[in-house]
């Protein structure tokens, strides 16, 4: 049975509610960094030798990436086609910004090409990094990287589309699940705003102590 | 003129039981015949969209026109204030009896007695299917039905949908149309215009459509033709009227040889936005209920320069107050929308254009407070400032009469079955129950009364007494009929004259307008009669049509529709000259009490003019109906 | 109540059926009065179009009340011109400034063909509501009107859903050209009245079965649609549509 474009858009929601999970539990690891090299280095030992059950999380985790991302990229064709011709002119007539709603499937994008990058530059690379002519693993690895401020702003910047892409998406999960009423719907939005701009701030808050501190 | 006197085929007995009566007399189709039956139904207002929706529920095979898109486009979508309904909800001794004589009155006892005592009998029923259908009435807080009172009547029996009544209706009618067009038994052709009807053996059979979009001229062969197509207030060129509202497919079927009934009897409301500009192409309605709350007044003093605000309170004449002081602002729309005018032609309209007069809500804010009129009339107050670009809150609203409702139409008997066997005519297309006058609230109740209530059950009738023959289009009728569209439509695109259709629109209207509107007399009619030939000979030597006629052309549809325009607006002119009498809509300056008011000749015109075709430029006939009332004593209106 | 005269340069989409690819034409609308509505000031520019020989601009319309739901076009990028909460008929031209260029051209979407110039065919509403738009009730079933109390609250609600005028600014102004703001407010309608309650689950569905068949797309919830409605349909209908969507297909 083909999907109707409600029940796609449900599904969207779905995975990137597990997505958004994935975030918070991501950050809340990654805070370790602020109480030192051991912390770091255990946390990730520890996801390590969880072994079969980390691959299953990943697994997960890239089911639901791949799922969010197919349903989108469907999604957005079936937009260009819904519309037909394009307008010469095109503004918004609502009060209400969209801005961060309207670049979604581009913040997506380019979370897509971060988690690449990032896993290509954390995950899969060697986990070493000289401190103060220490190795200090994971954590050092992660210093050294964000002590290079070029390295720092992609990540930076990364944020700030994530940022952008939660700010719209997490409103959004209520409304595409019906649970909005108007006199809620602004404070929603807020919340939404308040958290993906939070999720932001706080990766960033990682690069800019290093930047800072070392 | 030879007269004839018509049958109205109203069965006899106590006029209270004839349609309980008759129901039960009446010949019935069996559902297997029945699926066999197809009926046209032209017009998907609410008279058109309730019986399309009814009758294939019903099992008919019904076929559906309209030049609008969409079915749910028609014209009652515009109709504001409510709809009656004799429930007595409110307890205030509202019966059906009580709406039935009220209709009668305001009639101004020139409709037909046993027409409108049925309307009164289903009104009860259009409220509880409406609300089956899921249409928002408004609401009281214990969560049943609300009323309001509405255009002068002394109960509250008017059901209502904030200032949106018709549109809610009419949707009701549109998704119940909706649901049998996608259960197949509703074949509708949107976009197509009635160009003409075919008669076989004298009995309608069938009609001839021009598709708007591709300019294609279709043949449709039914067993009966219903006409739901509206009233013709745009021969006033200006009305509340929407802009494609015509009188081609009534004047059509009247020059078949159906009559057209009453064509004088116009109705002009008195709560409309007055005129700003030549380029002015409609005139807007507010609901009247903003008479129950807003004072009418002009100042005293004629030509009179100072802003209204500043004008004080012993300088100003609420001459509606005045002179009827036990009805006050609420009195009928024919006396409000007349002394309107007087006070206009005695210099004392205000405004850029010195045709309008003030409605005013200062006392009733200082009395209710601003956010109780707001929670009442919002949505009008900001209509108005919309439009006008002034702010009622703060400025009195300015307001002047334009024709809103047309209560002459197609003559038909009980069972709305014009003179031409088989073509039934629905709502406002068709005379029967308004007489001289319309109440407000009873137009909707009387499109979705025939559409819903009366001719499910009249048809079968028809068809039960009737044998009819098999006809399909191949009947040289149709050729014949088809010929004739095509051939007015070549002479219209050849004649490539010099000026605009709506030119010649507007020439007539303004003058139809001026002499044949609120008050007529003789001199102005003979007048008006000499020069509607003049402009529909020019039209025929000058009109110019621009683009092609295959494909979509608005020109096109427009000039069809003026062109008939023309010629019934001589009718309409015919008709008013020969109605030596004032009643209801129709005040002939001749005929007028003392005081003023219409002066009504019972002894000679408590009748019917119904008008036969004789030929453009020709003197129709007039045949006559006569009506008689046993429930009701004929009495001097009287509103003071 | 005569305004002042105003003078525009008007860039109009002239399309001469759905096949035609369209361009742009540029007419001078001068001395147009301010009080005149936008579709009296397009009357005026056809007048004379048709005098000097040339054949009008389609454009739909027929109440000029703002409730048929007949006309509609983009003006500078906006569904029914810059001013919230009107249609085109009911817009004035006291909302331009002289000298003003304007940009005019159709409601976009695959699933409204341009019929000619600013014309489109929006019968795939139609076919939304006939897929399921609808309580089925015959007449002649129905029980007298008072034996079912409504709530005042879902009954202004419904009323305020009802309000839809089906003209196609939400869909003309969705980044995405989706019609939910149109199918959500039939459903919200239905689904807050005890009447409509029998039949929900099939008709949420179908509606939106149709809605995608016809070739709109799916909201991706910008709220585009709510702010040029002119009647001021809520996006809180879009979510309670979503709701009973999920409703009806959890529990089939
Ligand atoms: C502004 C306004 C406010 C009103 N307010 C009220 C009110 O509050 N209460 C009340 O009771 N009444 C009111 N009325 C009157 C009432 O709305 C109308 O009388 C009523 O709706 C007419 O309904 P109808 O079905 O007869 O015709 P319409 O709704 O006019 O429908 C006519 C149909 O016929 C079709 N048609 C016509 N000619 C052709 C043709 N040649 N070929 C194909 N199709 C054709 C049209 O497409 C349309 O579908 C109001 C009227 C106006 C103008
Ligand atoms: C950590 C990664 C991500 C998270 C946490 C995330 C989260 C979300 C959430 C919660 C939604 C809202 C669903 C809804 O509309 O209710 C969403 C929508 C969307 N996401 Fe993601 N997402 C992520 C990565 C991506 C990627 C990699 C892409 C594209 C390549 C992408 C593209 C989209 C698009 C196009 C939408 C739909 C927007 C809409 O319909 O309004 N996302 N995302
Ligand atoms: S013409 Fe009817 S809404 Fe504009």
């Amino acid at each position: 049975m083909a999907l109707s474009t409600l029940q796609k858009k449900q599904l969207v929601a779905v995975t990137g509610l597990g997505l958004v999970g994935f975030v918070i539990a991501h950050l809340t690891g990654n805070f370790l960094i602020f109480k030192g090299a051991d912390a770091l280095n255990d946390y990730a030992k520890f996801l390590h030798d969880l072994g079969g059950l980390l691959w299953a999380a990943r697994i997960g985790l890239i089911a639901m990436f791949v799922i969010h991302m197919g349903l989108t990229a469907n999604l957005v064709i079936n937009k260009i086609k819904a519309r037909g011709s394009n307008y010469a002119k095109f503004e918004n007539h609502a009060q209400k910004p969209s801005f961060s709603a309207r670049i979604m499937p581009f913040s997506g994008v380019v979370i897509l090409a971060y988690v690449i990058f990032h896993l290509l530059d954390f995950t899969f690379a060697e986990k070493s990094g000289i401190i103060n002519g220490v190795d200090q693993g994971l954590y050092g690895l992660v210093v050294t990287s964000f002590m290079d401020p070029l390295h720092s702003a992609i990540y930076i910047i990364a944020m700030a589309f994530l940022g952008l892409h939660l700010s719209h998406s997490l409103q959004s999960i209520f409304q595409t699940f019906g649970l909005v009423s108007v006199n809620r719907l602004n404070t929603i939005r807020t919340i939404s705003t308040a958290i993906g701009v939070g999720i932001a701030v706080a990766y960033s808050s990682i690069p800019v102590y290093v930047l800072l501190n070392f | 003129m030879s007269k004839k006197v018509l049958d109205s085929k109203v069965p006899s007995g106590d006029v209270s039981d004839v349609w309980k009566n008759y129901k039960s007399s009446m010949k019935l189709v069996n559902p297997s015949n029945r699926r066999k039956l197809k009926v046209i139904v032209v017009g998907t207002g609410l008279a058109g969209g309730s019986a399309a929706a009814s009758l294939a529920e019903m099992g008919y095979q019904v076929e559906v026109f309209s030049y609008h898109p969409s079915a749910r486009r028609a014209h009652s979508i515009a109709a504001q204030g409510g709809i009656n309904a004799a429930k007595n909800y409110c307890n205030d001794g509202d019966s059906v009896h009580r709406l039935f004589y009220d209709t009668v009155k305001g009639g101004d006892f020139r409709s037909r007695e046993a027409n409108v005592h049925r309307l009164a009998e289903v009104s009860v029923n259009i409220i509880d299917q409406c609300v089956a259908q899921g249409v928002p009435f408004a609401r009281e807080y214990g969560g049943l039905l609300s009323n309001r009172s509405f255009g002068g009547a002394q109960v509250s029996r008017t059901f209502y949908a904030k200032g949106q009544t018709g549109q809610q209706l009419l949707l009701g009618a549109y998704s119940a149309m909706m649901k049998e067009v996608n259960s197949g038994q509703i074949n509708f052709h949107n976009m197509h215009e009635m160009m003409d009807l075919v008669l076989v053996d004298g009995k309608a059979r069938g009609i001839i459509a021009r598709d708007l979009r591709t300019g294609e001229i279709s043949k449709h062969a039914a067993d009966a033709v219903l006409l739901c197509t509206g009233g013709y207030g745009n021969v006033f060129y200006l009305s509340t009227n929407a802009m494609a509202s015509n009188v081609t497919s009534t004047w059509r079927a009247h020059k078949k040889g159906a009559y057209f009934a009453n064509p004088c009897y116009t109705q002009i409301h008195p709560t409309c936005i007055p005129v700003h500009g030549d380029y002015q192409s409609k005139l807007t309605l507010m609901s009247e209920s903003l008479r129950n709350d807003g004072r009418v007044w002009v100042p005293k003093k004629p030509g009179e320069t100072r802003d209204p605000i500043d004008i004080p309170e012993d300088e100003r004449d609420y001459y509606l107050e005045r002179r009827y002081p036990a009805f006050g602002n609420l009195v009928p729309r024919d006396l409000a929308s007349r002394n309107a005018k007087y006070q206009t032609d005695e210099g004392k309209g205000v405004g850029s254009t010195g045709l309008a007069v003030y409605l005013d809500f200062r006392d009733a804010i200082n009395r209710l407070g601003e956010t109780a009129i707001e929670a009442k009339y919002g949505n009008l107050f900001d209509m108005y400032h919309n439009i006008a670009g002034e702010n009622p809150y703060k400025q009195p609203m300015k307001i002047y009469p334009a024709v809103h409702y047309t209560m002459g139409g197609l003559w038909v008997d009980y069972n709305l079955q014009s003179t031409i066997p088989g073509l039934h005519v629905l709502g406002e297309a068709n005379f029967s129950d308004h007489g001289a006058n319309r109440l407000g609230a009873s137009a909707l109740m009387q499109g979705l009364a025939d559409g819903y209530f009366v001719i499910p059950q009249t048809i079968g009738n028809y068809f039960g007494s009737e044998n009819l023959g098999e006809v399909t289009t191949d009947a040289p009728e149709f050729a014949a009929a088809e010929a004739e569209v095509t051939g007015t439509i070549d002479k219209l695109m050849n004649i490539k004259g010099k000026k605009n259709v709506d030119e010649f629109h507007r020439e007539l209207g303004l003058d139809v307008w001026d002499k044949c509107g609120m008050a007529r007399d003789k001199e102005g009619l003979t007048k008006l009669l000499k020069k509607i030939p003049e402009i529909r000979d020019e039209f025929w030597q000058n009109v110019n049509v621009p683009g092609s006629k295959d494909g979509l052309n608005q020109e096109l549809e427009k000039a069809g529709r003026v062109a008939d325009f023309l010629e019934f607006a001589e009718l309409l002119a015919t008709d008013a000259l020969d109605r030596e009498e004032s009643c209801g809509g129709h005040f002939r300056e001749e005929h007028q009490t003392e005081e003023g008011e219409a002066k009504r000749d019972d002894e000679n015109f408590c009748n019917v003019s119904a008008w036969e075709f004789k030929g453009v430029g020709n003197k129709s006939v007039k045949h006559i109906e006569e009506l008689t009332f046993s429930k009701v004593e004929l009495s001097q209106r009287s509103y003071k | 109540m005569s305004g002042e005269s105003i003078n525009l340069k008007l860039k109009v989409w002239r399309q001469n059926g759905p096949k035609d690819p369209g361009r742009f034409e540029e007419y001078q609308a001068n001395d147009v009065d301010t009080s005149a509505s936008f579709l009296e000031m397009l009357d005026v520019v056809n007048a004379k179009i048709i005098k000097d020989g040339g054949e009008p601009i389609v454009f739909e319309h027929d109440c000029r009340e703002g409730i048929c739901g007949s006309c509609g076009a983009m003006v500078n990028g906006k569904a029914h011109g810059p001013k919230d909460k009107v249609t085109l008929c009911q817009l004035h031209m006291r909302e331009f400034k002289d000298g003003e260029t304007l940009v005019i051209e159709p409601f976009r979407a695959r699933a409204f063909p341009v019929l000619k110039d600013l014309m489109i065919d929006r019968t795939s509403f139609d076919k939304i509501i006939s897929s399921g738009g609808y309580v089925s009730v015959n007449t002649g079933n129905a029980c007298d009107a008072n034996s079912i109390p409504i709530s005042k609250e879902n009954a202004d609600k419904a009323f305020d859903a009802a309000t839809c005028i089906g003209c196609g600014a939400c869909v003309a102004s969705c980044p995405n050209a989706s019609a939910s703001l149109f199918t959500s407010a039939k459903i919200s309608h239905m689904a807050l009245l005890p009447q409509g309650q029998t039949e929900a689950k099939k008709r949420v569905v179908q509606m939106v079965d149709q809605m995608d068949h016809e070739g709109f797309g799916h909201c991706t919830n910008t709220y585009h649609c709510e702010g040029a409605c002119p009647k001021g349909i809520s996006v809180e209908n879009i979510s309670r549509m979503n709701k009973e969507y999920l409703k009806a297909k959890l529990k089939g």
